[in-house]
């Protein structure tokens, strides 16, 4: 086992351990909370439909491996949640574009749920029955999306901007691919992704560092490791279309509007989502002109956000909201671009929102939830838990004026909800 | 750890929570006022226009501008509604001083700052100003628009309007539209000195300390008003039981139908009356070992989530479902069903133990979270003593089976609401 320890000026610290086999462990220790949180996961989400192991090359039905974390949680002698009741701990999965994960959050018997986290994620069992029982439920908790507005503007969006790229796709699929699934299909892609090497442990809290590092090494099945090679088919530069719409019950327009970002190969470090987020809060955030001007012309109301959307292979910058003339919001934000480009930023107000950011670095660490989600991140990412306090303290207004020249305010999709009748 | 309360004025309590594990300091105002048709919009309003601007910063981007100064410092204000009262809420987090460059302190900063939104506001002549009031009336006419968009939480409570409906409970937390059209600059000035004035007041600060002169800053401010009329917070009327249960059925376009349950219970109030309800309501419909989860979901397959939860000062206890059409009746009959094998004492052990265990195991975790312990500590008001999450839980391990079939006795079934897709419709 390889062990590396880190440490900040802010007096937290953690360690990042890696198995021979390749499975990556970060822990936090938290020793004045009283509890613990730990995460099991797999590099493996939505966007993981086309892939190469060994030279062969499958390409799998989409929303299955949503409909693998479902079937996961049973084992041959009963199901996770089950044992979990046992020690009252709270447990749960989730499923995103490009992983998927399995926790457990407690105030006691830590080592208990350790080890059946560990165990139910490295047994999986299915019959020909359970799947086909799965694909009733998955299929009732599809068509609960269906009648969701905000699910649904956001994902009419990634279809209108992505032509080719997976994340276009549900996470949980349609009713037509889940039927496809089946008993050797989910096999197939557990055996592929289920690796240790792709995998990674992340724990927060009240624990003991060497106690657990002992237990995981332990209870980790021998396996070779496996290189996967993701394929992504190629995504043209441009959207597919500028607008998209659909009516639902709703009691006003709700909006989602995009700005596809520049391509990149691999995902973005860590200065380059920083940047990112500077950009989104000078551009749109609540202390910026646009939001003040949006708010007094009525066209936005609190439930306007920003977020940078990236992931292997994808770049966007979004903003969502509800509008009575969401066109005119759309319009207002790329006007507003287009002006930071030829005025140039506030810096007064860059070094106010260089400092927000900061302290919400800083109030992460306040959470053993948050604290175990960001240790995700550094796993996806390979990055490090303290990258974003370092950076933050060093990045210049010259950076994020680069990168504001480079947003194509052509590129861009506007999806909108529009009320029935 | 014991705490103290600090009476500052009459009716205006201080508590300072120590807690030395977070990155923040968390500070909190709580007005409690009677819940009232003709008050519950305009008392909705203040939170959100108290914390949007002030005197000092008339124009509420500057605010915002402020607070990112202030690292980031999170502003945030809720109306809920707690029984048969209303909880105007508005709280500050900030980083602690050791993480600033700074050499002012920002903890009293954020301080003072609360402080001074909420006894300044922006007023000329005695009146909120237009610009001010016409957008927030705005905001708060479309969030209650908006609730329409999330069919799970409008289905509860298009359920609990039917419940209540010539009480102060069924009045939605907000008020209608046209409650809040009403409001102008003068009338929110009043509710606002209303409030100051008749409000029964908790404030509150979780963190490593308090601000120096915190608590005498306020109490100072409260010495200027006439204090009156103070809101008692005590008991909120129970649940009325029905003879003949009511059923209302909404259509809407929708894909998936809702199904909610509306109950009364006989035993209802606070922690040292009905900690059994809250033991009961999860057996029946808590965590994945529930009675819901594992038959109606799990077993039978008839909804893709099904759930109960509890709002014992009331004596409600509500069940929610997402359900397809045709499996509507069946649901709802097997939901009844469940609780009445819970009625019987015939749910098992396990599920008995896991719901203890699940309850002391989440109340334990309570201090690690700033905004849990603050809001625990908020909601504490009439109680013979003031619980720790931890004294809770110790309570909730003394519960037996017997205490469980005994609340599950006086539980009776009030109104069952449907959502159902439009061509459902009977």
């Amino acid at each position: 086992m390889k062990k590396e320890f880190f440490e900040n000026e802010i007096g937290e610290a953690y360690v990042k351990a890696t198995l021979d086999n390749g499975l990556k462990i970060f822990i936090l220790e938290k020793p004045q909370y009283k509890s613990a949180y730990a995460l099991f996961g797999t590099k493996y989400g939505s966007i993981d439909t086309i892939f190469n192991v060994d030279g062969k090359e499958t390409a799998v039905p989409e929303g299955i491996a949503h409909f693998l974390e479902h079937k996961l949680f049973e084992s041959e002698d009963g199901d996770a949640f089950t044992k979990f009741a046992k020690t009252g701990a709270y447990a749960n999965a989730f499923t995103s574009f490009d992983k998927t994960c399995y926790l457990f959050s407690c105030s006691d018997r830590f080592y208990e749920n350790l080890d059946i986290l560990l165990s139910f994620v490295q047994s999986p069992y299915f019959t020909k029955e359970t799947v086909e029982k799965e694909q009733g439920i998955i299929g009732q908790e599809i068509r609960m999306y269906d009648d969701s507005p905000g699910w649904r503007v956001m994902f009419n969006m990634l279809m209108a901007m992505y032509h080719n790229h997976p994340v276009r796709i549900d996470i949980a699929g349609t009713v037509e691919s889940i039927a496809k699934i089946d008993y050797e299909l989910l096999f197939d892609c557990y055996n592929t992704f289920y690796n240790p090497s792709n995998m990674f442990i992340c724990i927060a809290g009240n624990v003991d560092t060497d106690a657990c590092l002992e237990q995981i090494e332990k209870s980790i099945k021998p396996s070779e490791t496996k290189e996967i090679i993701r394929i992504k088919p190629e995504e043209p530069y441009e959207v597919v279309k500028h607008y998209t719409e659909q009516s639902l019950e709703v009691a006003q327009p709700m909006f989602c509007f995009g700005l596809k970002d520049e391509f990149s190969e691999n995902s973005l470090s860590v200065k380059e989502r920083i940047i990112m987020a500077l950009l989104l809060n000078l551009i749109s955030g609540d202390a910026s002109p646009l939001y003040k001007e949006l708010i007094n012309k009525g066209l936005i109301n609190d439930e306007f956000d920003s977020e940078h959307f990236c992931g292997d292979g994808y770049s966007a910058l979004i903003f969502e909201g509800e509008s009575s003339d969401p066109k005119a919001v759309a319009e207002e934000i790329k006007k507003e671009i287009e002006r930071l480009k030829t005025e140039g930023i506030d810096k007064k107000l860059f070094s106010a929102i260089r400092a927000s950011m900061y302290g919400s670095a800083i109030r992460l660490f306040n959470n053993v939830e948050s604290i175990a989600m960001h240790l995700t991140d550094c796993a996806m990412n390979d990055t490090g838990l303290f990258d974003e306090l370092k950076y933050l303290k060093s990045v210049t207004l010259e950076e994020v004026s680069r990168k504001l020249k480079s947003l194509d305010t052509e590129n861009t999709v506007l999806s909108v909800i529009n009320p029935k009748n | 750890m014991s705490l103290e309360i600090l009476k500052l004025s009459r009716g205006v309590e201080g508590l300072f929570i120590k807690n030395s594990r977070f990155n923040t300091t968390l500070i909190s105002y709580n007005f409690y006022l009677p819940l009232q048709k003709d008050t519950v919009a305009s008392n909705a309003l203040l939170p959100f226009i108290l914390t949007s601007c002030s005197k000092k910063y008339p124009d509420f981007s500057r605010l915002n501008y402020k607070l990112a100064k202030l690292y980031g410092a999170r502003l945030n204000a809720t109306a809920e509604k707690y029984g048969d009262y209303q909880l105007l809420k508005m709280t500050i987090s900030v980083i602690n001083d050791k993480f600033s460059f700074d050499e002012e302190s920002l903890v009293k900063n954020a301080s003072q700052l609360l402080l001074n939104l909420i006894f300044e506001p922006n007023l000329v002549d005695n009146s909120f100003t237009p610009e001010d009031l016409e957008r927030e009336k705005r905001k708060a006419i479309e969030h209650i628009k908006g609730e329409i968009s999330e069919k799970r939480v409008f289905a509860k409570k298009r359920l609990i309007e039917e419940m209540y409906k010539n009480e102060a409970y069924g009045l939605p937390k907000c008020g209608t539209i046209e409650d809040v059209q009403k409001i102008t600059g003068e009338s929110l000035y009043n509710t606002w000195k209303n409030m100051l004035e008749s409000a029964f007041v908790r404030v509150q600060v979780v963190g490593k300390k308090v601000p120096e002169g915190f608590f005498e800053d306020i109490a100072e401010r409260f010495s200027k008003i006439k204090r009156k009329n103070i809101t008692k917070c005590t008991e909120s009327a129970p649940t009325t039981p029905i003879k003949t249960p009511q059923n209302i059925t909404d259509n809407m376009d929708v894909a998936q139908g809702k199904l909610c349950l509306g109950f009364s219970s006989e035993i209802y109030g606070n922690d040292d009356t009905s900690l059994a309800v809250m033991v009961m309501t999860d057996i029946f419909g808590g965590g994945p070992y529930s009675r819901l989860f594992s038959n109606v979901r799990e077993k039978l397959s008839l909804c893709y989530y099904c759930s109960a939860s509890a709002i014992r000062q009331k004596g409600l206890i509500t069940v929610e479902s997402g359900i397809e059409t045709e499996n509507c009746e069946k649901a709802e009959k097997e939901i009844l069903n469940q609780l009445s094998i819970v009625k019987k004492g015939k749910f098992t052990d396990f599920e008995f133990e896991s719901s203890i265990k699940s309850i002391t195991d989440s109340l334990n975790s309570y201090n690690d979270s700033q905004n849990s312990i603050d809001l625990w500590y908020a909601i504490k008001i009439n109680n013979k003593k003031l619980y720790s999450p931890e004294d809770i839980a110790k309570k909730i391990s003394k519960i037996t089976r017997e205490d469980v079939i005994n609340a599950a006795k006086g539980v009776k079934l009030h109104t069952v609401y449907k959502l159902l897709p439009k061509e459902a419709s009977k």
